[in-house]
């Protein structure tokens, strides 16, 4: 990190620090403007795992929970919860007198509905997430009981409205759900309620004033705009029409420049349940990935703090396993093996792999695929051609639309190597297994294990972690999956990414737990503008 | 002809810019041996901020003039080959139709009108994101948005020439039809086309930056397109790297349509354009 | 209207309506040569799904049926006024086209007039001071205007404007979220239009521009202009009642030949200035795979431009009479 950077960061820590630490008194009313792009489809993330999707709707209805920057759930529509020993009923005690927006009251009904029929059928993580309940029984209006058949503690870190968004029974119920009106026109429990969506956009969201935290929220109008162009998204910030953009959706290269204003914060706080990983998968029935020494050679010609330090500018990490160091429960890189820049070792693995040089110093030709979303992944292609060839491979850059990337990738099986972006989630079974667990290798399912990657050893780690109730042994199972993972290198993990959100300073409290900018914004306000 | 090219204060300039531009396609090696990807020092460097590094640094910290020269190629050669593959469409289909005319003209003239009616830009993008963004891919999509102008010229010229006596004395003396349409009528009905596909050059161009603005770009090839891609999201802050290879297509385009002006009126003295 | 007219019409009608079927199939085929469909993309939504729910949403969509048969069941469809449903979007592709279609009319409409105006004003004046400085100059300027790519000007015009001056908004069609009174609106939205209008018509400023200094040039010389002047009626009377009218028929025959590639253009201008029309709306369905969606864009777009053509051939029959219609 540049010294200047290092001081930028510290400074806008130390903004952050301070603007909770004053704790003034909140003010009410005024309209904000949130930046997205993509633009969401429809308004209801109970039925998609799309990003948009999840920020949007998450302000409009609640979930159960929320969670802290250390993942521990935070009572939202839950008021409590208990999991039995054995750990295969949890039990929740949901808040009483909450409303939906056409003034029905919610009830234990909407969770039990929401949860066997519409996010174990079609939400696209949900079927992994509550693959193991088998019913939700209803006592009382106010009490929702998971019945599992296997301990699902991950299941327990997935709550929050991204991915666990409930939807009313009422209007559901008997209904076609993916096509439901309601997906445009949502009714929900949470802080804001629908005004008017313009695809492509706008979107715009009014208070619910009968929110059932009295006195919140205290902004008037949360307005969402849907802008493309992150050169325009930037104007829109920089010009003070839009006041908040998250998920590195303002160019970083531009980050210094308005950090420097003194007018926005920059954080890369809340995104702690995200934990997206840069990755290379090898393909491993490939003839040549299929060597191990290859793959070897590949980590070691690429300098990943020279991509952490020039694309991501600083906000990111070198990663060392294929855990997010946000992880902070799982992540432990003791003992783990390491893959240092090291061109001569590079050269020195594929001597021994039998790849000599030829008489132009070529040894091997390949062919990368990288992830056809945001710029991040097309940039480390660029550099790695360069930094391959120090090693004598000849690397050549496939583009293709997002469509096409998975088609290839993970039905035609036609590639060497991708450079993906993979969610690792709030718990390694949400996300980091399906990469690695010989079950999830399907072909046709976009983002599963895309190596072919087999290892009972692998399997059997993962399926016991997985249903571990005990925290310190699930600790150390994962401890043993983060050296396994490397040793065997079926992905080699480039960079542990950090989003940016950026933010005018008048806008107070767009992050204070770890679903950041994916939080229901009850606590947004706006203080007046000078 | 030259000369009166030459003499036209458009053509002289027109040319010169052009010359400078093919100087730089074929010098780029010469200048920069190690091509334009070479990661040469830390990136969005500024203009002059380096001595040796006059355009500065990209975002990867590749140099901006290295890849502004072997930019040229591409874009060059992207706008000569959709150019050619547009006139050997247009002229053929616009020949047949015009010579033939009746059914053959009909048909031929409806596909053409359907072509039109689709809006190219558009048309470009839905063909390279399908076909995948090559360099191959850009030339063909381009060249397909950009044949029916050349068909409709064409067939007019055709239509106009067909009925002179030196083509109907032909066919009474019993030239075939192929040979009739390359030896007498194709020669008498080219020269508005060869304006034109100056202008084409120009069009194909300016859609290859268009497509890699829009992240259609070949990863593969530099061409100024690929640059303006690369400097956009960053425009705000570093602009240089966006507009720096945006004046040369400006330039390019400009010398392009100067000399496209300056052949039409030595062409035709007394006629106005189109 | 006499018969001639009304046979010419329906002529050409008949011939639209053979160009439409030819866009609806053409496009058809190709788009269905494509790899990977609407669910690999739905399926790789930054998440998890099995093959399962995948092989149920392809026969639910009907993507599991033969290429023929998909081809049959849509253009049914669309001659029952039915594009399709997409499903990405849970609406019908018609009514997600006409929701973006007027963003992209206002943007075009209001491109082509401000380009003909400006275009024909500078080029007359040009014409009317032909080889002066004046002339040279406005010659000159025109011709960067036609070699600047649209996203360099709409780039450039937003860090002026919006960023620097704080004059005018950075994107959008209208400030949401605000109650406004219907003058408001139009105040609203006309800000907002601007920029995109400025950014798409230079370039078209510059070829009507050359157009009409040409064809002003070619008019002024003709005998009925000498005459008119020669009856001693004014220099303005002169230009504005007999060369204009004249000079500006190929104008209006330019105007028709490039609506299409105004649309094409608006897809740019639409990104950069994230305007809610169908420029976007197309580019961003093919990215998802969204093929009822890019078929209804393509075939709407078709349609209003041979819509304009027509209206346009009747602009022409009646600004030349002499213009005859059988042609």
């Amino acid at each position: 990190m540049r010294p200047a950077k290092l001081l930028l960061g510290l400074g806008a820590a130390l903004c952050a620090l301070t603007s909770f630490a004053q704790a003034e008194e909140p003010v009410r009313g005024g309209n904000a403007t949130f930046i997205m792009s993509p633009a969401p489809q429809i308004l209801t993330s109970a039925i998609t795992t799309a990003g948009a999707e999840q920020v949007v709707s998450s302000k409009i209805s609640d979930s159960l929970f929320t969670y802290d920057y250390d993942l521990n759930p935070k009572p939202l529509l839950a008021e409590s919860f208990s999991v039995s020993d054995d750990g295969l009923r949890v039990t929740i005690n949901l808040r009483k007198g909450v409303k939906w927006h056409d003034g029905k009251e919610f009830t234990s009904e909407d969770v039990a509905f929401t949860t066997m029929e519409v996010w174990k059928v079609l939400h696209g993580r949900g079927r992994t997430i509550f693959g193991n309940v088998t019913a939700v029984e209803t006592p009382d209006p106010y009490t929702a009981i998971f019945v599992l058949s296997k301990p699902s503690p991950g299941m327990l870190k997935s709550l929050a409205a991204q991915q666990a968004q409930i939807l009313p029974a009422h209007i559901y119920k008997g209904t076609d759900i993916a096509t439901n009106p309601a997906n445009l026109k949502p009714i929900g429990t949470g802080p804001f309620k629908f005004v008017s969506f313009s695809p492509g956009d706008n979107l715009v969201l009014e208070r619910n004033p009968d929110y059932w935290d009295t006195g919140k929220p205290y902004l008037d109008k949360l307005i969402f705009r849907f802008i493309p162009d992150p050169a325009t998204r930037a104007s829109a910030i920089e010009s003070g029409e839009a006041q908040i953009a998250p998920q590195n959706l303002v160019p970083m290269a531009d980050l210094e420049r308005l950090g420097a204003t003194g007018e926005f914060d920059i954080t890369t706080k809340g995104y702690e349940f995200q934990n997206e990983m840069e990755m290379i998968e090898f393909n491993l029935d490939d003839p040549i990935m299929k060597d191990k020494r290859v793959r070897q050679a590949i980590a070691h010609a690429i300098d990943r703090d020279w991509i952490v330090e020039n694309i991501f500018f600083g906000y990111g990490k070198s990663a060392e396993t294929p855990l997010h160091q946000q992880l902070t429960e799982m992540f432990d890189a003791s003992g783990v093996p390491q893959y240092a820049f090291d061109p001569e070792k590079a050269k020195a693995l594929l001597d021994e792999a039998g790849y000599k040089p030829d008489a132009n110093g070529v040894r091997l030709k390949l062919t990368v695929d990288p992830l056809p979303y945001g710029e991040h992944q097309a940039s480390i292609a660029a550099y790695m051609r360069e930094a391959f060839r120090a090693v004598g491979i000849d690397l050549t850059v496939r583009a293709q639309d997002f469509a096409g990337f998975v088609k290839r990738v993970y039905t035609d099986r036609d590639f060497q190597f991708t450079i993906n972006l993979l969610t690792g989630g709030s718990d390694p079974t949400i996300g980091t297994q399906r990469t690695f667990w010989s079950q999830s290798f399907k072909p046709g399912v976009g983002f599963s294990n895309g190596s072919h990657y087999v290892s009972p050893e692998m399997d059997k780690l993962l399926e016991t972690a997985a249903s571990e109730m005990d925290v310190a042994k699930r600790k150390a199972e994962y401890h043993e999956f983060q050296k396994l993972a490397m040793e065997d290198l079926p992905v080699f993990p480039l960079v542990a990414v950090e989003s940016v959100t950026i933010a005018s300073k008048r806008l107070k409290n767009h992050t204070i737990d770890a679903n950041g900018t994916y939080s229901n914004f009850a606590n947004v306000y706006l203080t007046p503008a000078e | 002809m030259l000369r009166r090219v030459l003499l036209s204060p458009a053509g002289f300039v027109g040319l010169l810019l052009l010359l400078m531009i093919v100087g730089m396609a074929l010098s780029a090696g010469y200048f920069f041996p190690k091509g334009p990807w070479a990661l040469v020092a830390r990136p969005y460097m500024w203009p002059g901020q380096r001595p040796g590094l006059l355009f500065g640094t990209d975002s990867l910290g590749r140099d901006i003039l290295a890849a502004i020269f072997y930019g040229s190629r591409v874009s060059l050669i992207v706008g000569l080959v959709a150019t050619v593959c547009a006139l050997a469409v247009g002229i053929t289909v616009g020949s047949i139709a015009g010579y033939f005319g009746r059914g053959v003209d009909a048909v031929l003239m409806r596909i053409t009108d359907a072509f039109q009616t689709i809006p190219g830009f558009l048309f470009a993008i839905v063909l390279v994101s399908i076909l995948s963004p090559s360099v191959t891919n850009i030339v063909i999509a381009i060249a397909v948005v950009s044949w029916p102008p050349v068909a409709r010229l064409t067939r007019a010229e055709v239509l106009r020439v067909r009925e002179t006596e030196y083509v109907q004395s032909c066919k009474i003396i019993g030239m075939s039809t192929p040979r009739i349409i390359l030896t007498q009528v194709l020669p008498n009905s080219l020269s508005p086309v060869i304006v034109v596909a100056a202008v084409l050059v120009a069009t194909a161009i300016i859609t290859e930056a268009g497509l890699s603005f829009l992240g259609l770009g070949d990863p593969n090839v530099m061409s100024w397109g690929t640059l303006i891609n690369v400097g956009r999201p960053s425009i705000r802050s570093t602009w240089f790297i966006c507009v720096l290879p945006g004046l040369f297509v400006v330039m390019t385009v400009l010398a392009l349509n100067l000399l496209g002006d300056a052949i039409n009126d030595a062409l035709n003295p007394h006629f106005r354009k189109r | 209207m006499n018969r001639h007219l009304l046979n010419y019409l329906g002529w050409r009608l008949l011939q639209s309506l053979v160009v439409i079927t030819i866009v609806v199939i053409g496009s058809f085929m190709l788009l269905h040569l494509v790899p990977g469909d609407m669910v690999d993309v739905l399926g790789g939504q930054r998440g998890d799904m099995d093959a399962e729910l995948m092989a149920t949403l392809r026969t639910r969509y009907g993507l599991d049926q033969p290429m023929l048969v998909q081809l049959f069941n849509y253009v049914t469809g669309v001659l029952q006024g039915d594009l399709g449903y997409s499903f990405r979007n849970s609406n019908t592709v018609l009514s997600l086209v006409l929701q973006r279609l007027p963003a992209t009319i206002l943007l075009v409409v209001c491109s082509v007039a401000v380009a003909v105006f400006i275009g024909t004003l500078a080029g007359v004046f040009a014409a009317r001071h032909v080889h002066r400085p004046i002339d040279v100059i406005i010659s000159m300027v025109v011709l960067v205007f036609y070699a600047t790519p649209v996203f360099m000007t709409g780039l450039g015009l937003v860090i002026i404007f919006s960023v620097k001056l704080k004059l005018l908004p950075v994107g959008g069609l209208i400030t949401p979220g605000v109650d406004m009174t219907t003058l408001q609106l139009v105040g609203d939205v006309a800000q907002h239009l601007i920029l995109p209008v400025l950014s798409l018509s230079l370039f078209y400023i510059a070829i009507y521009a050359r157009l009409a200094r040409a064809s002003m040039l070619q008019v002024l010389n003709q005998d009925y202009i000498r005459t008119a002047y020669a009856k001693g009626l004014g220099t303005s009377h002169v230009i504005i009642g007999h060369a204009l009218r004249n000079a500006l028929l190929p104008v209006v025959t330019m105007v028709g030949l490039q609506i299409a590639e105004l649309f094409g253009g608006a897809v740019l201008t639409e990104t950069i200035f994230s305007l809610p029309g169908v420029g976007r709306l197309a580019y961003d369905s093919v990215f998802e795979r969204d093929y009822p969606l890019i078929l209804g864009v393509l075939l709407v777009c078709s349609f209003v431009i041979i819509l304009v053509n027509l209206i346009i051939d009747l602009i022409y029959t009646l600004l030349d009479p002499r213009v005859e219609v059988s042609r």
